[in-house]
């Protein structure tokens, strides 16, 4: 017996050793890769940081009063902001129709087949598609101005160069190449849904409209909620298109904070006053994401 | 056809001349001969296939220690009691709100204090451990009965084994839809690479790109030639393992 309990001892410290063993190289390599910087971020955004001097001055608050009146920064905030509030709505509105048109098809149907086919263009390389989407888009020789031409419409549109286009552009190109992830998953959400309610409905003499509104959407919310915060995050981060197509231009109209930050920081050598536009926009999705858990607590709990 | 057509344009584009890419207006949509300079130019002219070593290398080792540090920590976090828990959980669930341009400055300074600037390890080190990884595996691991983990304590097993042989097989499809994720990111990752590389011999695949696309853009057949090159084998390899692909998806948005 006694034998027993001190073997049960020694399995105790071994379980300890293998958490402790474990969790600590992890805990590491997250503390010096994320939770170090971004306290970091808010820190060299004090300084008047630049690579070239050693010992950087301290600028207090300084940065952020230069960059609430630098119009090309306040540019970025709205253009980030527009980009994401139109492109999530596009994108959750066109990933949930693909998805309910696929969910119509019959499972021995070519499904699988719409499936692969939407969801191709996430695997491609960003760059290197962005870069073909930029000769596409070409206004002399791209297919674009091409097939308008056949259509017999003389559109000599600059997608990419015009100030009014080049949004448009870049939402196209990244819904084109990103919205494949939801499509599945809202997809899955759909399959998930029992048959059973919908046929029990469909006795009761609802429409599909009513079906959708009354049955489809509800038990999707949890699968919508998902896919919406992570849409929202992800292109908060939205940077390889712009980076590789625009830079920014023409004039700052496809400027978002990602690029407006890495030029200020890796072009321009300004790293505290970037550092100030990252500390902002942290400020900004923090606020976001404390609103958006408030608005949408109830719908966890069912 | 619209998702398609891209990819389609792409292919038909890269066996075009520069001239006939750029002269031919409109456009037509087949080669006028089949034409393979820019393949050539792109293979064997510039380093491609060191940069696609260098891409399969930094995606190779990120995903096979994202993939096992993600298991670990995630089946410890939903089967181990210990002090800090839900703390240090809260933390990881906040990183995955931040975006990656909030902290690539200081990213950046702690990589080069590190002295790790302009090396493939630069590009490695800093995304070892992933927190939407282990998110995912927790998730996975929290319906692995616990009985099957004290029968194998009852058999003698170490706690390493025990993971090993029995958390792993019942979480595998978990770890290969974190597998895909993880290697299509580090494959597709543009910003990190294009802050941490200097070097064009340490360049992985997404900035070898811009290479061929200089200042002058004079060059479309390279670029289409380049840009096949790189897309393709992504796409084969997809299309070889779209169920996981599709089902690795799909369960990390159910659960």
């Amino acid at each position: 017996m006694s034998g027993g309990v001190a073997r049960r001892g020694v399995r105790w410290g071994g379980r300890q050793r293998f958490v402790l063993f474990s969790l600590l190289p992890v805990f590491l390599l997250l503390a010096v890769f994320v939770v170090l910087p971004i306290v970091f971020s808010v820190v060299v955004s004090l300084f008047n940081y630049n690579p070239l001097s050693h010992s950087p001055p301290f600028v207090g608050l300084q940065n952020y009063r230069n960059l609430f009146s630098d119009g090309v920064f306040l540019r970025s905030i709205s253009n980030t902001f527009l980009f994401v509030a139109v492109s999530v709505a596009a994108n959750l509105l066109l990933a949930t129709l693909v998805a309910l048109a696929i969910d119509l098809v019959p499972r021995q149907g070519p499904k699988g087949l719409f499936r692969t086919v939407f969801f191709l263009p996430t695997t491609a390389n960003i760059a290197a598609i962005a870069i073909v989407w930029g000769y596409m888009l070409n206004p002399r020789f791209g297919i674009v101005a091409g097939l308008f031409s056949i259509l017999g419409v003389n559109l000599q549109l600059n997608w990419l160069g015009d100030q009014k286009l080049v949004m448009a552009s870049i939402v196209t190109l990244n819904l084109w190449q990103d919205i494949g992830y939801n499509i599945i998953i809202v997809l899955a959400g759909l399959e998930s849904i029992p048959r059973m309610f919908y046929e029990s409905a469909l006795v009761e003499g609802a429409n599909r409209v009513r079906v959708f509104f009354g049955i489809t959407l509800p038990l999707l919310a949890r699968t919508m909620l998902f896919v919406s915060v992570m849409t929202i995050i992800s292109y908060f981060q939205v940077f390889t298109p712009v980076m590789v197509l625009t830079r920014g231009g023409p004039n700052h109209a496809s400027e978002l904070l990602g690029v407006s930050i890495y030029l200020n920081a890796f072009q321009f050598s300004r790293l505290g006053y970037a550092s100030g536009m990252a500390v902002i926009l942290m400020a900004l999705l923090l606020v976001l994401s404390l609103a958006q858990m408030k608005l949408f607590k109830p719908k966890w709990d069912y | 056809m619209v998702a398609v057509f891209p990819f389609l344009w792409m292919v038909l584009s890269s066996f075009k001349t520069n001239r006939e890419i750029l002269l031919t207006v409109p456009p037509t949509f087949l080669p006028a001969a089949f034409y393979t300079g820019g393949y050539l130019k792109v293979l064997f002219d510039a380093p491609f296939f060191r940069w696609m070593l260098n891409s399969l290398f930094i995606g190779v080792t990120t995903t096979a220690a994202v993939v096992f540090t993600s298991a670990l920590v995630g089946y410890i976090y939903a089967k181990f009691q210990f002090f800090g828990k839900r703390t240090s959980f809260a933390i990881i669930l906040l990183t995955l709100m931040i975006p990656f341009e909030v902290i690539m400055i200081p990213e950046f300074l702690i990589v080069s204090g590190l002295g790790l600037l302009n090396s493939l390890s630069g590009i490695i080190v800093p995304s070892l451990v992933s927190a939407f990884g282990i998110f995912m595996c927790r998730q996975f691991c929290e319906s692995v009965p616990g009985e099957l983990l004290d029968a194998g304590r009852i058999d003698g097993a170490s706690e390493l084994g025990i993971f090993l042989r029995i958390i792993v097989p019942e979480i595998t499809p978990a770890m290969s839809a974190l597998t895909i994720f993880t290697f299509m990111g580090s494959w597709n990752n543009y910003v990190w690479p294009l802050i941490v590389i200097n070097d064009q011999v340490k360049m992985p695949v997404s900035l070898a790109i811009s290479y061929f696309n200089g200042a002058h853009m004079v060059h479309p057949s390279y670029v289409m030639a380049a840009a096949v090159l790189i897309v393709l084998p992504v796409l084969a390899v997809y299309l070889v393992f779209q169920r996981q692909f599709v089902e690795g998806l799909a369960l990390s948005g159910i659960k």
